[in-house]
């Protein structure tokens, strides 16, 4: 087929595309009423729900929220092939650093002793498990969105889907959780987006290569 | 509004359905893509480098979403067609450097008239089910509308958009499958 009719075929196609933000905007709602149905039904929120939404430890939703915010900025943007999204990555990575410095914070003041007893709850194994399996959903929903869109690098892409649904599961799995303590939430939450981090940087090149 | 429209107008046209807008800009674009073909993978033979030039304008049609309206055309068509002429060459068995910034001086290329012919998208069309490919000889090769192919084929020109729609995403995945 010679070139000029391949463009006489391609331009006879004028059907409109879904962009990544539109089907962003139509699967993202839905798989986090899924994972937030399922918490609720499932794991059961806290025992003391009502008085912990009013209480400090609020911040255990907020601060996941506010990365799956940065995140899903992220995400959208990665799907430009033109941009490598540096202010975008820039902002991801001021956030997980303020993370880490918290940490650093926290542990001196509370010593190796503290962190030991603050993680020695069964509820970290919870917390390890329950986050990748709430993420699965809106893992799904963002590569079916990004798999729209044209990342120049898939890997880095996958890697910004999976903080996206990591953080979405840690802010819905904190409705259930009972432990509020600093020292708690940031090795255990850290590392449950982390893992899911990983699992879209590996998932990536084979998902969304175009 | 200018003699000329530049590619970011006829873009955003062709994103409102405007079919002459579209073909005017894929013509526009396709010498550009050539040239960049040429310089870079001039091993592969004139037949070669068509094929490739036939999968960046694929390529092009199947993400052109993923060209924000207000931003400049050129940097997402250099991003798109870079990625290709990577893939094409991985595909192909040897690796390239292909900087952006090298884009920018090979654009000159000469356009040439176009008896390019190349094969690889003959193959894929043939592994469409017969209508789709059918449909997309007729309004490709013979230059027929969508209304005269559905006239023909008793079916409503709709119905032929629609087909044609799936044909040409089935095209973009053999061919992503055939570089595998």
């Amino acid at each position: 087929m010679k070139t000029e009719d391949l463009i006489a075929v391609l331009a006879a196609d004028t059907a409109p595309q879904s962009t990544t933000g539109e089907r962003m905007l139509r699967c993202l709602p839905i798989a986090l009423m899924v994972t937030l149905i399922a918490v609720v039904a499932l794991w059961r929120v806290r025992p003391d729900f009502a008085t912990a939404m009013v209480s400090p430890a609020l911040y255990k939703t907020i601060v996941p929220s506010v990365l799956a915010l940065a995140a899903l900025w992220l995400a959208h943007g990665m799907t430009r092939p033109e941009s490598r999204m540096r202010a975008r990555w820039a902002l991801i990575g001021v956030l997980l650093a303020a993370w880490v410095v918290a940490f650093v914070l926290v542990l001196n003041s509370a010593g190796f002793s503290g962190l030991i007893s603050a993680l020695d709850t069964p509820n970290l194994l919870v917390c390890f498990v329950s986050i990748p399996i709430l993420s699965a959903l809106p893992l799904a929903a963002v590569f079916w969105a990004m798999k729209s869109g044209a990342p120049a690098n898939p890997r880095s892409a996958g890697v910004a889907a999976g903080l996206l649904s990591g953080t979405i599961a840690a802010a819905v799995y904190s409705l259930h959780c009972p432990e509020d303590a600093l020292l708690f939430f940031l090795p255990a939450y850290g590392i449950g987006v982390l893992i899911m981090a990983v699992v879209g940087g590996l998932l990536g090149p084979r998902l969304l290569r175009w | 509004m200018s003699a000329e429209p530049s590619w970011e107008e006829l873009m955003r046209a062709a994103n409102r359905g405007e079919q002459r807008a579209y073909a005017r800009l894929l013509q526009a674009i396709t010498p550009v893509v050539r040239g960049i073909v040429r310089a870079r993978g001039g091993a592969l033979g004139p037949e070669g480098c068509e094929d490739v030039v036939q999968d960046v304008l694929l390529t092009i049609h199947v993400k052109r979403q993923s060209w924000r309206e207000d931003a400049p055309f050129r940097p997402w068509l250099y991003a798109v067609t870079r990625h290709k002429v990577i893939d094409a060459f991985r595909a192909r068995g040897r690796r390239i450097d292909l900087p952006v910034d090298d884009f920018i001086e090979v654009l000159a290329a000469p356009a040439g008239p176009d008896p390019f012919e190349a094969q690889d998208m003959d193959r894929v069309i043939d592994e469409l089910e017969p209508r789709a490919a059918q449909i997309v000889r007729a309004i490709g090769i013979d230059g027929e509308t969508a209304a005269d192919t559905g006239a023909r084929l008793g079916m409503s020109e709709g119905a032929v958009r629609v087909a044609l729609h799936r044909a040409l995403k089935s095209i973009a995945q053999l061919r992503e499958r055939m570089i595998e």
